[in-house]
């Protein structure tokens, strides 16, 4: 059969056919089995697809999702524009929506603690700031966290009935959490400015924690997701457990040092990098360095894991869509 | 298989020996969707051909091989749920099978339906760009093609407007164009050719021809059989599943044609009740010899033998019977009181014999619905329908008006002096 189709590549066609961003296929040909690398990108490739489990050759797939990414990103940034210009096109109100969520929160604690419900320890900066800081960056790990789901479900038609890199996908919900988040960091430019906050170097260092903070956020999500695709309970409980989980992560108060409170910044993936990202924005010096780094390098494994999951669970989950 | 009309050197799409399961139940259907990513996550295969089946699955495919060549337009064609669309996404790599292998050589455009992704806020040219990225163009390519696909579509007045301003007419254009203009190598059409206006269709009809003659293999599904002259060169008949037929395109719509009356059947049958006086027994179909047959030529002579059964003597019986097709119904109906002919039946029964000489029906597949009754018109015993299946098979017609078409062979001439 390969003998056939190696002679199968057309022969002196008029028309060059169009080079296509093709997506390299979840499996191999059995010439694969022996390690041979044959599925290339071009347009006289072969495509195989059997029942196969595409994960027997990790780094062929590790290999073909980024090759993925990189065939996807023009479709991604079509995408990301088709979304980003419909929002605006759409609505009266457009990037205000992006304000408001921060705003709103920020604003209800600072009432709460104000009416000394609670305290928020000694935060070194105005509370307002302290909050707002903290409440951007809490929704850019939540924007990530359910960005998967949100997009697998959202594209739920395009999905099961077109073959494009997936991995597209995910590059254009990451690209519209970096967008939101950017929006609403521009809310600290008068907010530092009000309350009279100093800007040191440490600000310089802060996009690298607050990418890990997203990049774990995402990766969280998407190892979520499959199950998320099948079972909507998963869906249902992460919006139940999100308020609990805001309050047991340090936003509106200081990150608590005594043992078994101290133990909430190690168990919770959201803390370390959300507590240096805001030390790195406010205070220039942080006690969370080692610990925000250490989980910034987990951070990647765990993604590489995570895109091994989506890719391969996809297929699965167009068959329980359709079915 | 039927390859013979191409060289084995041009294999574009070879499917061997695949196998696909489904599951109806929604629960259960989720249930083994978390266990099969669990299986996948691990590696494990999952060869789940022949009787490997969890409760409450079923074949939506079983044990499909066919292959498609350079230049060919294969039409799937079946019932509905006989896994037509199923096998066109395990080609369009939507989902994988569960046992047996599909390869394809050179780059797939699929129109699985037209116009996914257009995003109703946005301009027409805009949506061409979202919709070609898509299918794996980049811009600069399509910026080449953009006035072909808008002059194909021939939406040129109303590009710049948004999609939602379209009618559905104008989107199914729309979508049509990108991905009929992108040249893919093999393009997967799944129910498209019925849709558009007349004028459209033929347009497109053209084009694919145009495509194919140029190389590109089309693999298409579709119910609208009476198209399909129009553009396919094969035919894939699926049935619950499994391939039926492989090969030329008019025995494929025949067989066809015969399953959609064979369901009938089923259902007729469980109407039917018991205990009936007189009945249609046997019936056969035989050529001017008298012998068995079930394939003849226009004009050759057709005889249908009718055994009907009684356990009481029926005075002054009445014969109706009525020559159809699955597609288009009562073709025509005719009594023996037409032609005078009186007859008794006496238990345990006798046969009847119907003639028709020089037959004008052209290539399809027919029956006989047959009825009898006594004298007056109430005098109903028994009405038995799909009997005495046989088929036209040639000679052959011609769809591009070149030589005769439809049903029936008409008696014609011409005279082009007025």
């Amino acid at each position: 059969m390969e003998t056939e189709f190696e002679k199968s590549k057309p022969a002196g066609k008029s028309e060059a056919p169009i080079t296509v961003a093709r997506r390299v296929p979840e499996v191999a040909t059995p010439m694969d089995a022996d390690g041979l690398e044959r599925v290339g990108h071009s347009s006289t490739g072969i495509t195989t697809y059997s029942a196969r489990s595409s994960i027997r050759n990790p780094l062929q797939l590790i290999r073909n999702i980024f090759a993925d990414f990189w065939l996807g990103r023009e479709l991604a940034w079509r995408l990301f524009l088709r979304n980003i210009r419909g929002l605006y096109r759409q609505t009266l109100l457009g990037l205000f929506w992006a304000f408001l969520p921060p705003i709103a929160n920020t604003a209800i604690w600072i009432f709460l603690r104000q009416a000394n419900v609670f305290s928020m320890g000694d935060t070194q900066v105005d509370g307002t700031v302290y909050i707002l800081t903290g409440m951007i960056l809490w929704q850019a790990f939540i924007d990530a966290f359910q960005m998967p789901l949100g997009m697998i479900n959202k594209n739920r038609n395009l999905i099961s009935k077109l073959n494009f890199p997936r991995e597209s996908l995910l590059l254009v919900g990451i690209g519209e959490v970096l967008f939101d988040l950017m929006i609403r960091l521009l809310l600290l430019i008068p907010a530092f400015l009000i309350f009279q906050v100093p800007v040191h170097t440490s600000i310089l260092y802060a996009p690298i924690a607050i990418l890990g903070l997203v990049l774990i956020g995402a990766s969280l999500g998407l190892l979520l997701m499959p199950i998320g695709s099948l079972y909507q309970d998963v869906g249902r409980f992460i919006a139940m457990v999100l308020p609990f989980w805001m309050i047991i992560t340090p936003i509106i108060y200081v990150p608590l040092t005594t043992f078994p409170g101290s133990l909430l910044n190690w168990l919770n993936p959201a803390s370390p990098l959300l507590l240096l990202a805001r030390d790195w924005l406010l205070l220039g010096t942080t006690n969370h360095f080692a610990i925000g780094l250490g989980f910034a390098a987990a951070a990647i494994p765990i993604s590489l894991i995570a895109l091994v999951v989506y890719r391969v669970s996809i297929p699965v989950l167009i068959e329980r869509m359709t079915a | 298989m039927n390859l013979s009309r191409s060289s084995s050197s041009d294999l574009i799409l070879d499917v061997d020996h695949v196998w696909k399961v489904y599951c109806r139940n929604l629960k259960r259907a989720m249930w083994y969707g978390l266990k099969d990513l669990g299986r996948e996550m691990v590696g494990g295969g999952r060869d789940r051909s022949h009787h490997n089946l969890r409760s409450g699955e079923f074949f939506a495919i079983s044990d499909a091989s066919f292959q498609v060549r350079r230049g060919e337009c294969l039409a799937m064609i079946g019932p509905n749920g006989a896994g037509k669309s199923t096998m066109l996404k395990m080609i369009n790599g939507l989902i994988k099978p569960d046992s047996g292998s599909i390869k394809i050589s050179g780059k797939i455009g699929a129109l699985i339906e037209l116009g996914t992704g257009f995003n109703p806020i946005l301009s027409g040219r805009e949506n061409i760009y979202i919709n070609a990225a898509v299918l794996g163009i980049r811009k600069r390519e399509v910026d080449g093609l953009m006035e072909k696909i808008v002059e194909f579509a021939e939406l040129g007045h109303v590009i710049n407007d948004p999609i939602k301003t379209y009618s559905t007419g104008m989107r199914v254009r729309l979508g049509f164009s990108i991905a009929a203009n992108l040249r893919p190598e093999l393009l997967l059409m799944d129910e498209v050719l019925a849709v558009g206006d007349v004028g459209f269709r033929m347009k497109c009809f053209a084009h694919l021809n145009e495509l194919v003659k140029q190389g590109v293999s089309i693999v298409l599904v579709t119910h609208a059989v009476g198209m399909l002259q129009r553009v396919a060169t094969r035919s894939v008949v699926f049935g619950q599943g499994k391939i039926v037929h492989d090969g030329d395109l008019e025995t494929g719509c025949t067989i066809y044609e015969e399953m959609l009356g064979a369901s009938d059947r089923v259902r007729a049958k469980k109407k039917e009740e018991a205990g009936r006086i007189g009945e249609i027994g046997s019936v056969e179909i035989c050529n001017e010899a008298m012998e068995p047959q079930a394939e003849f030529e226009t004009g050759e002579t057709v005889r249908l033998r009718i055994q009907i059964n009684t356990r009481e003597t029926i005075k002054d019986a009445r014969l109706v019977v009525a020559l159809c097709s699955p597609v288009h119904g009562v073709l025509s109906s005719v009594s023996s009181p037409y032609q005078g002919i009186q007859f008794d039946v006496d238990p345990p029964g006798r046969v009847i014999t119907l003639e028709i000489p020089k037959i004008p029906l052209l290539i399809g597949a027919y029956h006989f619905n047959i009825s009898l009754f006594g004298p007056e018109k109430v005098d109903f015993y028994h009405r038995s329908s799909l009997r005495g299946v046989f088929r036209i098979v040639g000679p052959p017609t011609n769809a591009d008006g070149y030589g005769i078409n439809g049903i029936t062979k008409l008696q014609h001439s011409w005279n082009i002096n007025g």
